[in-house]
């Protein structure tokens, strides 16, 4: 009776233990391709190399995005930032969408907005569009008043479409930039004609000292939640997406940072409203509407963080992103099955989203289920303990070791937590996150991964958000 | 049972050993790479603190300075190299590039640059074309040029960098041959063409007479550095029988100006049936008078959106006409009315 158990255990745990090895194989593979890029990026970059956007009689206008739905809290430090980026060939395009609080009014009392005509055609899908506003102190700045779209793609094509840049910069209301971070952004741009696209290094402002908006100490913040999602940050930027833009197989650029042709935005649809993952959709039907066309396509990754945003420092809001993230990833890959494993669509079909789907799509559920697995064939006396504990120790000693590649690629990167307290905490901060954590967010991916399955709209959920001052 | 397939506990220990010691070597890396990154930075603000005085002084025109600096430790030499030439990058003052060069040939500056041109990695020959330029050192203008052509394209992208701040004439017209060069990044090969200004115009217009198949880089060119003598072979242009010459030909054309003659090619390419050569003729009649015009932009309000935008634009430029126009539109409710009030709002606001 118990034989067939026994041998699915087996097996099982033999599935898992392979999954293991290969998650961490191609992570260790990622590093050195990771390095490269990051080495070759830091070699070019250089600061005469930036230069060229000021040595140019007519650099490319770049409309900056920022879609708000009740920032309130961030709206005037934030676009008080953009207004300020030494990027002189720059719009930004407010857009109102929908807000209940006092976004509006504070932006129209900060800028002295006034009602103004502007004429645009709409390309893209949008809720309707109630009043235009722009500022008398600086004309650059425009204010779209509408209807609330319930999404964030719904705000974002609203300002696409009033855009008169041929570069469109997408950020949150929330996000800070760095002073450089649009002609660094636009660099690409100027040197390739493929490049479509131009994502950036988001780090965290939780813990740093914000004034003007303008990021002026950064330290690790108090909360122990920011700090795991600091390390997450790292890993995901400067392992993955690293690894990514150095095979050209960029499918994310985060909704926080990402510059766009605009023609090349508006031949794809724009963002999809009825998308979770509105960023990863829309730059995964970019690669899918170049490549499948035969047409070159770049899409090009700053490693120099260009952007701060603030993450969640309460379970709730951190859960619900999580959900939200699970559904959007599952169905960006269900949407675009496609592609997946099709030699047409280059790097992004034979690598990219295979290596997505079965690592980040199954990850969870796998790890979740080895956990389970592992400790329930140990309570019934089918596996020895002491194997639960070598399963367990070698998971979390490669899980740190593979973070700290990513921890030393940021530093080479970014040289952001260098004091030697900031250090002491960051290993410390590795090595915890094994331990409870990890297993927390997996689970979270379960939960989310049940949501799409299910057809449960989780929604945005409400993040708690902090004015700057006190970030 | 699991256990005999799971193999030895001494497998297992293994195991466990090597991942401790891959986190224990990671570790040890971190601290590693950040303590020499500390100490570097300790070195460097050092250097800086203990020179920065004296280079301000030699800067300012004090040889006893220049002097001191000269006889400096070989060791201190690079970073101060560093030091001199990256503020060119943002301070192209004549006066200080001068200043900068006298000062670092007591640096034995031409002997490192030399050696770094010659070097098999691309970044170091890259560093001494990028200071070659900064430094307006025309002696090596040759070797600047003759890097045009190397293996890396970074190191290409350097050379172009390095003509367009060393503005030598000598160079421009090995930038002007390499205007359709696709593997030298565009950006680079606007602002090297840019930097010479109107002074490459004549070797535009040379190369444009003896090469039509590549005509329409000529007229992206000219948009960048061309005058009123452009303006016939523009014009002549804008009947090419290739429609993106025929674009850029017009593009051109807004930026050296109409004349009477231009004028009426350029109502004539309103007429065209492709929408950019419309929109680009709409852009060439910016600040172009007289009754006909004002009546033709007026007529394209309603045409295609790039067109009418650009005639809108052209509008709101040609003075009290060209505000009647738009005041009379205004008053509708479609884009075209929109656009107009836009116009008119912005005009008031200028």
């Amino acid at each position: 009776m118990l034989a067939p158990i026994v041998s699915a255990l087996i097996v099982w745990s033999l599935l898992i233990a392979a999954y293991f090895i290969l998650w961490n194989v191609a992570q260790v593979l990622m590093a050195p391709i990771a390095a490269l890029y990051l080495r070759r990026h830091q070699l070019q970059q250089t600061r005469r190399a930036r230069a060229l956007a000021t040595h140019l009689a007519a650099p490319p206008l770049v409309s900056i995005i920022v879609p708000a739905y009740n920032e309130e809290l961030t709206i005037v430090d934030s676009v008080s930032g953009l207004l300020a980026l030494d990027y002189e060939a720059s719009e930004i395009v407010v857009v109102n969408d929908g807000s209940t609080d006092g976004t509006l009014a504070l932006l129209q009392q900060a800028f002295q907005l006034v009602p103004a005509s502007l004429a645009f055609i709409q390309p893209l899908k949008c809720a309707p569009v109630h009043g235009i506003y722009r500022s008398v102190a600086d004309p650059r700045l425009v204010v779209l008043d509408k209807a609330n779209g319930r999404c964030k793609a719904d705000a974002s094509n609203a300002g696409i479409n009033a855009a008169s840049g041929a570069l469109v910069l997408v950020i949150d209301a929330d996000t800070l930039l760095e002073p450089d971070a649009v002609t660094r952004a636009v660099l690409p741009f100027l040197e390739d004609p493929t490049i479509v696209a131009v994502g950036g290094n988001v780090a965290i402002t939780n813990g740093c000292r914000i004034e003007d908006g303008r990021i002026t100490a950064i330290t690790l913040p108090r909360s122990w939640l920011a700090r795991f999602q600091i390390i997450e940050y790292m890993r995901a930027f400067l392992l993955f997406r690293l690894a990514c833009a150095s095979l050209n197989g960029v499918v994310l650029i985060s909704g926080a940072f990402g510059l766009f042709r605009r023609d090349a935005v508006i031949a794809v649809g724009g963002y999809d409203q009825t998308a979770i993952g509105e960023d990863m959709d829309l730059t995964i039907r970019l690669q899918q509407h170049f490549r499948r066309r035969g047409e070159p396509i770049r899409i090009a990754f700053d490693p120099h963080p260009l952007a701060w945003t603030q993450v969640p420092e309460d379970w709730a809001s951190l859960e619900s992103q999580r959900c939200r993230w699970r559904r959007g990833l599952l169905q960006v890959l269900w949407r675009r099955i496609g592609m997946l494993g099709n030699p047409r669509y280059g790097v992004v079909g034979a690598g990219v989203l295979p290596y997505m789907s079965f690592f980040e799509g199954l990850g969870p559920l796998l790890e979740i289920a080895g956990y389970l697995v592992t400790a329930i064939a140990a309570m019934l006396g089918l596996l020895a303990w002491k194997y639960f504990f070598v399963v367990l120790l070698v998971s979390v000693f490669f899980g740190t070791a593979v973070t700290l590649v990513a921890v030393l690629l940021s530093d080479l990167a970014t040289r952001r937590y260098m004091s030697g307290p900031d250090l002491t905490l960051l290993i410390a901060v590795v090595l915890l996150e094994n331990f409870g954590y990890r297993q927390i967010v997996s689970w979270w991916g379960c939960v989310g991964t049940a949501q799409a399955l299910t057809g449960t709209d989780g929604g945005w959920g409400v993040m708690k958000r902090r004015a700057f001052k006190s970030a | 049972m699991i256990e005999a397939e799971y193999g030895s506990g001494r497998l297992a220990l293994e195991l466990i050993q090597a991942s401790a010691v891959f986190v224990l070597v990671m570790i040890a890396v971190v601290v590693w790479e950040r303590t020499g990154y500390a100490i570097g930075q300790w070195r460097q603000r050092r250097l800086e603190r203990r020179y920065q005085s004296l280079i301000q002084r030699a800067l300012g025109g004090d040889d006893d300075a220049v002097r001191a600096l000269a006889a400096s430790p070989a060791r201190h030499r690079l970073a101060l190299l560093v030091q001199l030439i990256t503020p060119l990058i943002e301070n192209r003052d004549p006066g200080r590039i001068a200043r900068t060069r006298v000062i670092t040939q007591g640096l034995a500056f031409f002997s490192v640059a030399d050696r770094y041109l010659r070097s098999v990695w691309w970044w170091r020959r890259a560093i001494a074309l990028r200071a070659f330029g900064l430094m307006q050192i025309r002696e090596r203008t040759g070797a600047i040029v003759a890097a045009l052509d190397d293996t890396h394209p970074a190191v290409r992208a350097a050379s172009l960098d390095a003509l367009t701040d060393l503005q030598d004439p000598a160079s421009m017209q090995a930038i002007v041959v390499r205007m359709h060069d696709a593997t030298l990044q565009r950006g680079r090969r606007a602002a090297a063409l840019g930097a010479f200004g109107q002074q490459s115009e004549e070797f535009v217009l040379e190369l444009a007479a003896i090469d039509p198949a590549h005509r329409l880089n000529y007229a992206r060119a000219l948009a960048v550095c061309g005058s009123a003598r452009a303006r016939p072979v523009l014009c002549q242009w804008t009947a090419d029988d290739r429609l993106p010459v025929r674009a850029a030909a017009f593009e051109a054309l807004a930026r050296v100006g109409l004349d009477d003659e231009a004028v009426g090619v350029a109502l004539e390419g309103l007429n065209s049936p492709d929408v950019s050569v419309r929109a680009m003729a709409a852009r060439a009649l910016h600040g172009s008078t007289g009754d006909a015009v004002t009546a033709r932009l007026t007529s394209r309000l309603d045409d295609a959106w790039p067109v009418a935008v650009q005639a809108a634009r052209s509008l709101r430029s040609i003075g009290p006409s060209g505000l009647a126009a738009l005041r009379a539109t205004s008053a509708r409710v479609d884009l075209a009315g929109q656009l107009a009030r836009q116009m008119l709002w912005e005009r008031e606001r200028a």
